[in-house]
């Protein structure tokens, strides 16, 4: 049986329009401003990169799976803010990074169960979920939020060659990671199957409900982690911190080609999606345009993106349905 | 002088396949014509051009000498055309009414809708048809033959002079199919120009008066229904004799051990349902739609819960949680609906083959990807899956090799299938493929898999099946072997007034 050429696998890369779109943006704020290739500068989208990265990539597999996590964010401040009490608390650092991890994990069984036993669809339940926890953290923070300081702070503050920062580092190797369990592991593959079409998958013998668990669980894990290194990375867990985290995460991952509507999608074009968008945002920055236009340019970003897209998918198809009239006539 | 449908020089190409070439069809008022051949060859492509769906790549029609040149469905609606596909296109939670004038609805002066003038029309045209349909109705609460009679009179009511029909029996029980004959009867004395695509032998000598045969896109013949034979329509589908279908299988003559005793179950569609069959063996259910075969196949697969009874499997009582322990007994379900229910259609040949035995791809937790495509490359040869690629996304498939692939899943080295559960196999696909189908399903019992066999075609079940079980309303109405059943028995059974 022989592969599809080359040429078509290329032509039906979703990311490459997104590839080059982050690259020409790279390049204008460059042009305009030099100083968006500094040292600082890089290390500013890299840093901004890290949290929300952390948060596609949970959100990416949820997608994948047919499922969402408006809480997301959320999940990940609380996991911050557990974090820092259990460090004011006098507890080792390993213990409180623990402790966080575990909350994701509670956060992501409470979704998965009322998803999976009650049926309530996961849009609405992790909206409750996310006003919950945003309302618990002010509540036991006082509204003020808990300050960290000392060995911790290591894990926010400190950069690879002075450029990459440490939660970069370790956004980046989640991403390989699960780049590499969505590819080649059974469970990756049942997350596209049952993302695709759950009730075949389910008489395939993929379990839809312990698959569902786990990637609720996995994400509510990876927005712990993130909101443990952004405490760091701020010295203070804030109740207000990551507020559009879930919504920045899904149009990162939307952006790069993960389906809204389940089965498709990737590491790789979550990774594209991340950096155009955080590449895009540092960039208004860099040529002074005022914080409110700041935001509707980066809706302006999503929606635009999303439209070429659409525009290039079917352009794609009508070269191909081209090709092959071609090559009937021969 | 007659309506008439002239369609000249019709092609349209997709990636990879000439779906048409050169057609040319000609169709009269006053009488139906059939639209015959073997998945792919061009039948659903003509309909959908028809209904505005796509567009042809060159070719023109002509109702009555006037060329037509509409691109969407609303233009075809306008023109006078309506096609009435296999999945309805109705909106369910509305009232019949509504459906049959949507788009019309009825205004008093105030610009409301004038309800009782809707529900006058729509009486006036039920009774037209000699129906018996409440107008307020929802139309999600009607069986899916009177959802399609609404379908037929929203045609009706929108004037269409061409009516084209996609293997409209196709999820019909044999009684509903004689009512939707009555209403094409009907629409056929109106004058309208009649379409009828059916894989379905008996009905195109039924009840259409001309043929016209597409192969591979292209004319492969047309006749007067009244002076052709079968044997002449299928050497012209398939460009070859494949003699009488069921007479040349090479079938299983040795049944083995005892596979599967059903006692007693009971769901909340099945009622003490108890069979039980060999290795080897291939039993059919027939009945009616909704009879509870499905339910039972579901059962049998633990894709629904149980209430009561007790399945034996290979000697041992089972108690499946999920149909993840079914199949690591050995038993696989094709399921009747193959788009919900059995493919993944967005997703490539390879990764829906593989699915049940991901865990058996496993080398040190990864998935062994040269394996797996092994797995998909040989379905694709063992089943002649046509296709350019594995890694071709299901959803390009025709229904045939979609079929085909859900076949190669369960039936490939890495399974153990002992119990094949096939849930109307043939459904939708053509006659050369079925032919294949069916040898496949006797294939299976010589290499000791029990099949069950669930049909709504009574001729290939009576002649497939060594045992056939009759279903009516959750229960198992009679027991016939393979030669005692015939069409009349078996619908006898079927139709069976309780008592």
């Amino acid at each position: 049986m022989k592969k599809q050429s080359a040429l078509t696998a290329i032509l039906k890369a979703k990311s490459l329009t997104l590839t080059v779109a982050a690259a020409v943006v790279i390049l204008f704020f460059y042009i305009m401003n030099r100083e968006f290739l500094s040292g600082n500068s890089i290390r500013s989208i890299m840093n901004a990169m890290s949290l929300s990265g952390m948060l596609a990539v949970g959100i990416s597999i949820l997608l994948i799976g047919g499922e969402i996590d408006l809480a997301t964010g959320a999940e990940a401040m609380f996991g911050g803010v557990v974090c820092a009490a259990a460090l004011a608390a006098g507890m080792p650092i390993p213990v409180a990074i623990i402790a966080a991890i575990l909350f994701g994990a509670v956060a992501g069984l409470i979704n998965a169960f009322f998803v999976n036993v009650l049926n309530i669809m996961s849009f609405i339940v992790t909206i409750g979920m996310s006003s919950i926890y945003t309302g618990l953290a002010y509540y036991l923070t006082n509204a003020k939020g808990i300050n960290v300081s000392g060995a911790f702070l290591k894990l926010g503050t400190t950069a690879l060659f002075g450029i990459i920062p440490t939660p970069f580092i370790v956004m980046a190797v989640f991403l390989v990671i699960y780049a590499f369990i969505l590819r080649y592991t059974d469970i990756g593959r049942a997350v596209y199957m049952i993302g695709g079409n759950r009730a075949a998958a389910r008489l395939t013998g993929v379990n839809p409900k312990r698959v569902t668990t786990i990637v609720f669980v996995n994400n509510g894990v990876i927005a712990a982690i993130g909101g443990v290194l952004l405490t760091a990375r701020m010295h203070v867990a804030n109740p207000g911190a990551a507020a559009s985290g879930a919504l920045d995460a899904i149009a990162a991952s939307v952006l790069g080609g993960v389906s809204f509507a389940g089965g498709a999608g990737g590491m790789g074009g979550c990774f594209i999606g991340l950096l155009l968008l955080n590449a895009f945002i540092n960039g208004l920055m860099a040529v002074n345009l005022p914080t409110y236009f700041q935001l509707v340019a980066q809706g302006a970003l999503l929606i635009i993106a999303l439209s070429v897209e659409y525009f290039n998918a079917r352009g794609r198809q009508k070269r191909v349905a081209a090709e092959a009239r071609e090559l009937m006539k021969k | 002088m007659e309506h008439q449908l002239l369609i000249q020089g019709l092609s349209k190409s997709f990636p990879g396949v000439k779906a048409l070439d050169d057609v040319f069809i000609k169709a009269e008022g006053g009488r139906v014509t059939a639209l015959m051949g073997e998945n792919g060859a061009g039948k659903s492509t003509l309909l959908k051009i028809l209904a505005g769906d796509i567009e042809a790549d060159e070719g023109s029609f002509s109702i009555d000498g006037q060329a037509q040149t509409y691109k969407t469905p609303l233009g075809a609606i306008s023109a006078g055309v309506s096609v009435i596909y296999q999945e309805r296109q109705l909106m369910p939670s509305l009232s019949v009414m509504e459906n049959i004038f949507a788009g019309k609805l009825p205004k008093n002066r105030l610009g409301m809708i004038d309800y009782s003038r809707l529900r006058q029309d729509t009486e006036d045209i039920i009774a037209k048809f000699g129906l018996a349909i409440d107008p307020r109705a929802s139309v999600g609460s009607l069986s899916i033959a009177y959802q399609q009679m609404v379908e037929i009179m929203k045609a009706y009511r929108r004037d269409s002079l061409v009516i084209a029909f996609d293997e409209p029996t196709a999820s019909l029980a044999e009684a509903e199919i004689s009512i939707l004959f009555g209403l094409i009867e009907r629409l056929r004395e109106a004058g309208k120009i009649i379409l009828y695509v059916s894989h379905r032998m008996s009905e195109i000598f039924q009840t259409t008066d001309d043929v016209i045969v597409l192969k591979d896109g292209k004319n492969a013949g047309a006749f007067m229904t009244s002076a052709v034979s079968e044997t002449e329509l299928i050497r012209a589908m398939v460009g070859r004799d494949i003699g009488n279908t069921y007479a040349g299988l090479d079938r299983n003559t040795e049944l083995g051990a005892e596979l599967l005793t059903v006692r007693d179950l009971e769901t909340d569609k099945l009622q003490r349902v108890s069979f039980s069959m060999r290795q080897g063996e291939i039993i059919g259910f027939a009945g009616l739609v909704g009879a509870g075969r499905t339910e039972l196949a579901r059962a049998i697969f633990a894709a629904d819960g149980i209430k009561g009874g007790e399945i034996i499997f290979g000697g041992e009582p089972v108690r499946f949680r999920s149909p993840k322990d079914a199949i690591n007994a050995g038993i696989a379900l094709c399921p009747e609906d193959r788009k919900e229910q059995g493919l993944v259609l967005s997703h490539s040949i390879t990764k829906n083959i593989s699915i049940p035995v991901l865990d058996k791809l496993l080398k040190a937790r990864f998935l062994q990807t040269a394996e797996e495509e092994k797995l998909a490359d040989e379905a694709v040869r063992k089943y002649d899956i046509r296709t350019p690629s594995v890694d071709k996304r299901v959803v390009e498939l025709s229904g045939g090799n979609q079929q085909k692939v859900i076949l190669g899943r369960w039936t490939n080295e890495k399974m153990n299938t002992k119990l094949l559960i096939l849930d109307e196999p043939t459904k939708g696909i053509d006659v050369g493929t079925k032919a294949e189908i069916y040898q496949r399903i006797c294939d299976f019992a010589k290499a000791g898999i029990g099949v069950i066999f669930i049909s709504s075609e009574l001729t290939e079940v009576i002649n497939i099946a060594d045992t056939i079980y009759v279903m009516r309303s959750g229960k198992i109405t009679g027991k016939l072997s393979r030669g005692e059943a015939t069409e009349e028995s078996v619908l006898a059974l079927a139709m069976k007034a309780d008592g």
